[in-house]
């Protein structure tokens, strides 16, 4: 038995889904967080009739007719999917909205069941519901539920499956002049009158509406924005989740497994070419990055509440009239927030925005957001390079900021952009933010890291391991210089040379890079574990011989704003929907990134050395072949934009 | 008059909505349409928040412009 959860955003369907089926997906008090659709057999708890029962979660929409490319996938799925029965969430909190997409819904010919979701908030607002009045008047079944407290959820499963092949009359509107929806939304307002007896009036001035006033604010909204994310990462990065990982890079991974397993193999009397493999390729690669695990479960945490709050929509609303001078919407920068954790789901939310080319320059610009995963290689060039200082952290999401808007205005110029934006976001009430749903999600993003990297980035270390341990005749090498790694890295590191960085070694580490961004930190930890008796972590560590502290945080600069990962990289093909955007996209990030890191290298070396750095020369040629070509292309746009005028 | 002309703390009656029909369409489905009850709740960093049936909102000035109220 397939039942379907369909309903307006935010009225609680992924709680409903979490709630029936024991899964931990994504929830947040915003429009907009469901955005694909899930599939989920329902847990023992609430499987009550013999026939198993699947639940599938809908991403929410206001009507059938979409309106946004989230929506589409609603009623495309119920028209076309054709469920056993139909769970519509009706949100207690705007009733008269949501039923006019339940109107629609029970003229699909399946079995409608409405669940009258946060009867918590209409006792609260004092409001009373004549289920039976409704019920009579919509020709379906009525639940009210809780769904935040699981209350109701029994009576709401087993009235869904004695549904099942029950036969939904649609609704009759009389249709006057030809417009079938004005008829629906006065048929509601008839049957409102009947069974919705309300004391509470929405339009007068409440608390939510009162802390806008101050957080949404002309001057003070900006201040605010940045002080709460400043303060979400000091707490990750610096604050608990850093001392947490610091201990653990440090410590457990840095000396006590180590010496444990040498000790044991040595004591054992294992061949030293295997003890190597396991002791360093494996447990020293998948170490350096296991050891950032505390930090990210306090970024997620963090970023959790932030996000059940209903924070997360007034700072679209804060951002909107900022981010359409660079061709953004307000709406954009929720996937660059949800993006500073990881950037998939964050390319992913760009599926809220309306209008196509912001949400295509969303698409682009989401992954120069620092994720997650791109943290442990600014934790670890922070600390070898300029220990006892704690700038290097807040200025590359300085750098960030800097690279979308510059993008942005790039962007602007180089293509040519239909030009039909409008914004409207719904605010919805503020909500104390769940710390259990917190900690769930916490948990959810450390397993799907453990899991990460104990397979990607294990199977990718033992590789890269396996490359320069061993030469092209498969003979171990205890030379570096000679081996298989070396050699492939050679090919490419001729490319990084006009950035000032000299070895294969880079170029070997940022290949990897593209695979998982953790690989960066783990390549390193395993080519130095081999190469030099130095730790890695530890201020003028072994990664000092590679670079100056100038070139060490252009390389930093290089890893984060190139392309992000295979992972998120399919997310934003998927997203683009179109290959051409896709690799126009691609090719935009990748220069964004090597020129960043030239002019980084370059200048800083100049300016704090007082001398041209490696590769000063070929730099320069490739700076003017980039001004050529985006002269070039500037040019073509505004060659279509006038003909695209001239044909209007 | 049109929104964001309005008063703001008032509640009026919409006579109709202009612009791209796809922003009708939307608005009509949140209950946005002739003859509804829209509330202007404040101005905040260049939007309007407004109250449609029991929701808030918050529209841009290009949108407001395209909604006219009964004076």
């Amino acid at each position: 038995m397939k039942i379907a959860l369909a309903g307006n955003p935010n009225s609680g369907k992924t709680t409903l889904f979490n709630a029936l089926t024991g899964k931990t997906e994504y929830v947040g008090n915003w429009a907009g967080v469901t955005v694909e659709m899930k599939v989920a057999a329902i847990k023992n708890k609430y499987q009550i009739v013999d026939e198993p029962i699947d639940i599938v979660d809908l991403p929410g929409a206001y009507s059938i007719s979409p309106f946004t490319g989230e929506e589409a996938i609603t009623s495309d799925f119920v028209l076309e999917a054709k469920p056993d029965v139909i769970i519509n969430i009706v949100d207690g909190a705007n009733i008269s909205r949501s039923l006019f997409f339940t109107t629609q819904l029970l003229e699909l010919g399946i079995p409608v069941v409405v669940a009258l979701n946060k009867a918590d908030i209409i006792t609260k607002r004092g409001d009373v519901v004549n289920g039976h009045e409704l019920e009579k008047a919509l020709g379906c079944k009525v639940v009210t539920i809780t769904a935040t407290t699981e209350n109701g959820l029994k009576e709401l499963v087993k009235t869904a499956s004695s549904s099942v092949g029950a036969k939904q009359e649609p609704l009759n509107f009389i249709d006057l002049d030809g417009n079938n929806d004005v008829a629906r939304q006065t048929w509601i307002n008839t049957i409102l009158e009947k069974s919705l007896n309300k004391k509470h009036n929405a339009s007068r001035v409440n608390l939510s509406d009162r802390i806008d006033m101050v957080v949404a604010h002309k001057w003070f909204g900006l201040p605010i924005f940045f002080l709460i994310m400043w303060g979400v990462y000091a707490f990750s990065i610096e604050g608990l989740g850093g001392f947490l990982s610091g201990y653990l890079n440090d410590v457990v991974f840095g000396e006590v497994i180590p010496d444990a397993l040498n000790g044991f193999f040595e004591g054992v009397g294992v061949n030293p070419l295997m003890q190597a493999l396991i002791v360093d390729g494996a447990v020293g690669g998948v170490g350096a990055v296991i050891g950032f695990l505390p930090l990210i479960m306090v970024l997620f945490f963090c970023l959790s509440l932030l996000e059940d709050s209903g924070y997360m929509s007034r700072v679209a609303v804060i951002m909107d009239r900022y981010f359409k001078k660079i061709g953004l919407s307000g709406k954009s920068i929720i996937p660059m927030i949800v993006g500073s954790g990881c950037a998939i789901p964050g390319v992913m939310a760009t599926r809220t925005i309306e209008n196509e080319n912001e949400k295509r320059m969303t698409t682009i610009l989401t992954p120069f957001v620092p994720c997650g995963a791109k943290l442990p290689i600014i934790a670890l060039f922070s600390v070898v390079f300029f220990p006892n200082t704690s700038w290097v952290g807040p200025s590359i999401y300085i750098i960030a900021i800097g690279v979308i808007i510059i993008s942005g205005l790039l962007l602007k110029k180089l293509f040519v952009w239909d030009n039909t934006s409008f914004f409207i976001m719904e605010l919805p009430e503020y909500k104390m933010p769940s710390i259990k749903n917190a900690i769930i999600q916490m948990f959810d993003k450390a397993k799907g890291f453990i899991y990460k990297a104990t397979t990607i980035i294990l199977v990718m270390n033992t590789l890269v391991w396996f490359m320069q341990a061993f030469n092209w005749k498969l003979q171990a090498t205890e030379i570096q210089s000679e081996s298989i790694l070396a050699s492939v890295g050679s090919v490419i590191a001729p490319l990084l040379i006009p950035l000032g960085f000299v070895g294969w070694q880079l170029a070997a580490a940022s290949i990897t890079g593209f695979i998982a961004k953790e690989n960066v930190v783990a390549t390193f930890a395993v080519l130095f574990a081999m190469a030099s008796e130095e730790a890695l972590h530890v201020p003028g560590g072994a990664l000092s011989q590679m670079f100056t502290p100038v070139t060490a945080y252009a390389f930093l600069a290089f890893n984060l704003f190139t392309p992000p990962c295979f992972a998120a990289i399919g997310a934003m093909n998927a997203e683009m929907d179109s290959k051409k955007w896709f690799f126009r996209g691609l090719a935009f990030q990748l220069s964004v990134g090597y020129i960043l890191a030239l002019l980084i290298t370059h200048i800083g070396t100049l300016v704090i050395y007082g001398e041209t750095a490696v590769g000063f020369v070929p730099a320069i040629f490739v700076l003017l072949a980039y001004a050529v070509g985006v002269t070039f292309l500037i040019k073509r746009a505004n060659h279509s934009k006038t003909t695209l005028v001239a044909t209007e | 008059m049109s929104l964001n002309k309005a008063k703001i703390g008032q509640t009026f009656t919409i006579v109709k909505i202009e612009g791209h029909e796809k922003i009708r369409k939307f608005l009509f489905t949140l209950g946005c349409f002739e003859g509804e009850n829209i509330t202007i709740i404040s101005k905040l960093a260049g939007n309007y928040i407004v109250n449609i049936k029991d929701s808030r909102y918050a529209i841009d000035e290009a949108m407001a412009k395209s909604i006219r109220l009964a004076a």
